[in-house]
């Protein structure tokens, strides 16, 4: 802990200077510091401590990374936005957490007065009785009804297969196709890579599209759909990344023909 | 040989009383309270469930309300022996404990009828049917901590009986019960198959635990897999049933149960039908506290007993401050004292359960590394309480899919005996060396190897990441049902608050801890 406080007050001055709008990806051992309210997720880059998000709920956009793991980090700095937990803010920022264990990430900041997190939508127990980042009652505009053929993209982390926050975006597609009493279904894997601010390019492994596309297939069909209105193909090849969203290539497509 | 003989032979980490004279003590109050039948209800032995019963326990009096009124034993199925060991549901659910059993009354019961009761058959009463009946040592699991064997085939079969290819593979580490290793009953047999050992659920408060209009959906919530239909109707079902989720119904439950436990055929359709009618409309929950008097009392905390059980609503999300997990209003926060010592120390009592329910929803502390908790979207640490995980209003369960890992079967939190020279404790529970596919993501706190006394879910999906996970259950009905977790390795209340502590650093004070402990008895 002591350790970790002595690098970020050092790293005050001896990090570059950071420019809103650019874009910040690197891999890290994620911080937690705590607060009087909810704890707030940092990582250290080049002598810089970034922000990262909060914790709230399962309502978030925002997925915290583990202790225990490496984090990708791929972000922008956020224009005119005063630090937050004492870490320059990236937004929009993904946060990957890399399936590998790695024990030597296993910081938590204390509380300290200084920093605060007064925009926090929840506390750290029970809610009010909303999730943070529920609409509130009859503000939610009603979503045009779906009509023919639609595409739906399953976005992952770093090298990972479907995780917990995909049941939303798996029962958008089972409810369409099931809605649309789809007669065909086309499910397509890829894979991503990602160029890091140092100019390295990190690539997700070759054999991911496939097992991608064919457990994105098998849970459809798992969950009721026909197996013989699935097909199911993948490509290894790699788009050149850029440093900017390079998230959106790891990805699984499902088209809903009706 | 009796119990408490067996007990001192073994040297096992169980309560050291006096187990011979617990029974007639036992005996002697169940008689006393107003409204006890009886203490222990023998399959077909007839007799009346009243629709309103108590039965006292350690921590005060357990309140029994069936809500359609009072039921005969005889034609109902839950009281009749279905199978050749002669048992029945009523067997390991008995009335006096919440419709769950307690290690107390097991060890009564086998004092009582020289562990000829069919509690104690060998098809899951004994470690391994294979070892001889009459020897308490046969059955140590059930006499030490409650546990009832319960054996699944290796590798996993889905509902239509295909083969599950699983993600890791299973190697026999520590085998104390010779049943995972038996050519007959182990993984090596000619049908492969790992016994587990866990405690019997409560049959009560079922209306919440089957409960499906909260976050049920195509795909659980847990890791995006399918959710389980119920094979009757078609519709999704929300997965809290068995410390596994391997039945997706009561209905599938019993017939599984009858099958297996009771080692009989078949329900037929009214039978099944009157058996769920009856386990569906009781409610079990503790109506007295031997130091806070009656809990269930006019302008009370509203949450206690079973008649607020019988009215609460289903598949509320509690973990907030609109409905609370257990309402327990304001009335017992701070109470008058007149200096008269017996009001003025149940006043006490009671602003000590009031302060534990605080503990309970209010107290946060770091969950860290337990999976399905944190890796559902709060990341790893959380700083979250109690009430994040056991969310449901009124039971305390997850509102759906509800198997988590806290580390009571998998190490390294599990409780296991210490290894030393000077040790005489021997490790009780089996233990299973699991290893993941290198192929895959490993489990993202334990990595790829993992050592556990109970794979949990994961004996049913073959899933690394389930390994260890557990259903959590209800809450009521605690102080007549110990002891505690999927293995009954909390012996008390507040050995299962300690292992908390323990697991996840929390440092809660003497008293918090004492407050916690008041707060779920009276549950």
């Amino acid at each position: 802990m002591t350790r970790i406080s002595i690098i970020v007050l050092c790293t005050t001055f001896l990090a570059a200077p950071t420019h809103a709008g650019e874009h910040r990806n690197f891999v890290s051992c994620p911080l937690v510091r705590d607060t009087k309210t909810v704890p707030c997720w940092l990582a250290e880059h080049d002598g810089e401590l970034y922000y990262l998000g909060i914790q709230t709920d399962i309502s978030a956009d925002f997925d915290p990374p583990y202790l225990g793991h490496r984090a990708l980090v791929e972000g922008v700095v956020a224009p005119n936005a005063e630090r937050i937990c004492g870490g320059v803010v990236l937004d929009p920022v993904n946060v990957s957490t890399l399936p590998e264990l790695d024990g030597a990430c296993n910081t938590v900041l204390p509380a300290e007065d200084r920093y605060q997190v007064p925009f926090a939508p929840r506390p750290p127990g029970p809610s009010g009785g909303r999730l943070a980042f529920e609409p509130p009652p009859g503000a939610a505009a009603a979503k045009p009804a779906l009509t023919g053929p639609q595409e739906f993209a399953i976005e992952y982390d770093f090298d990972t297969p479907i995780m917990a926050r995909h049941a939303d975006v798996l029962t958008q597609i089972f409810g369409y196709a099931t809605q649309a009493h789809a007669r065909h279904i086309v499910v397509r894997g890829y894979r991503g890579a990602t160029l890091l601010s140092d100019g390295t390019v990190m690539t997700e492994r070759d054999t991911l599209p496939e097992a991608r596309a064919k457990e994105v297939a098998q849970l459809l069909i798992g969950a009721g759909l026909p197996r013989a209105e699935i097909e199911v193909s993948w490509s290894t090849e790699v788009a050149q990344p850029r440093g900017d969203g390079d998230w959106h290539a790891r990805r699984t497509v499902v088209r809903v023909e009706p | 040989m009796p119990f408490h003989a067996f007990a001192r032979r073994i040297r096992a980490a169980v309560v050291p009383c006096a187990i011979g004279s617990a029974a007639v003590l036992a005996f002697s109050i169940a008689s006393s309270a107003p409204d006890a039948q009886r203490s222990w209800w023998s399959p077909g032995q007839g007799g009346t469930l009243p629709a309103e019963s108590a039965y006292p326990n350690h921590s005060g009096r357990l309140g029994i309300f069936s809500a359609s009124g009072p039921v005969e034993a005889t034609g109902q199925p839950f009281f009749t022996p279905l199978g050749k060991n002669g048992r029945a549901c009523v067997t390991c659910h008995q009335p006096s404990d919440a419709f769950s059993i307690s290690v107390d009354t097991i060890r009564a019961r086998w004092d009582a009828t020289g562990g000829g009761d069919p509690l104690f058959a060998g098809v899951d009463g004994a470690n391994c049917p294979n070892l001889p009946m009459a020897d308490p040592a046969s059955h140590s699991l059930l006499l030490g901590r409650g546990l009832i064997r319960v054996f699944l085939p290796w590798p996993p079969r889905a509902l239509d009986g295909s083969v599950i290819e699983p993600e890791f593979t299973i190697e026999v580490v520590r085998d104390p019960t010779g049943c995972n290793l038996s050519p007959e009953h182990g993984l090596a047999s000619s049908h492969p198959t790992v016994s587990v050992f866990r405690r019997p659920r409560p049959v009560a408060n079922l209306r919440y635990v089957t409960a499906a209009e909260f976050g049920v959906g195509p795909f659980n919530v847990k890791d995006s897999q399918p959710a389980a239909h119920d094979p009757a109707t078609g519709k999704l079902v929300n997965m809290q049933l068995m410390a596994d989720a391997r039945e997706p119904t009561l209905a599938t439950q019993a017939q599984s149960a009858v099958a297996t436990h009771l080692e009989g055929r078949p329900l037929g359709a009214a039978a099944l039908q009157k058996l769920i009618g009856f386990e569906t409309q009781l409610f079990a929950a503790q109506i007295e506290d031997a130091r806070a008097g009656s809990l269930v009392e006019p302008r009370g905390p509203p949450a206690f007993g079973p008649h607020a059980l019988a009215t609460g609503r289903t598949s509320v999300l509690g973990n907030n401050t609109t409905n609370y997990v257990f309402p327990i209003g304001e009335a017992w926060r701070q109470l008058p004292r007149t200096g008269e010592a017996a009001h003025d120390a149940q006043s006490a009592a009671r602003e000590a359960i009031a302060r534990g329910h605080d503990v309970f929803f209010f107290r946060t502390f770091w969950i860290k590394d337990a999976m399905h908790i944190n890796t559902v979207g709060l990341g790893n640490p959380a700083k979250r309480t109690c009430a994040t995980c056991h969310g449901m209003h009124m039971t305390g369960m997850d509102t759906v899919n509800g198997w988590m890992d806290i580390g009571t079967t998998n190490l390294p939190w599990a409780v296991e005996a210490p290894q030393n020279p000077w040790t005489r404790d021997k490790p009780e529970m089996p233990l299973f060396k699991l290893t993941c596919d290198r192929a895959l993501a490993p489990h993202p706190f334990l990595g790829r190897v993992i050592y556990t006394q109970d794979p949990g879910r994961a004996l049913i999906t073959g899933r690394c990441n389930d390994i260890g996970t557990i259903v959590m259950q209800q809450f009521r009905g605690l102080a007549a049902r110990a002891p505690y977790f999927s293995n009954g390795s909390a012996r008390d209340l507040r050995e299962l608050v300690d292992f908390y502590d323990r697991r996840f650093n929390i440092q809660y004070s003497e008293q918090e801890k004492q407050d916690l402990v008041a707060f779920l008895g009276a549950l």
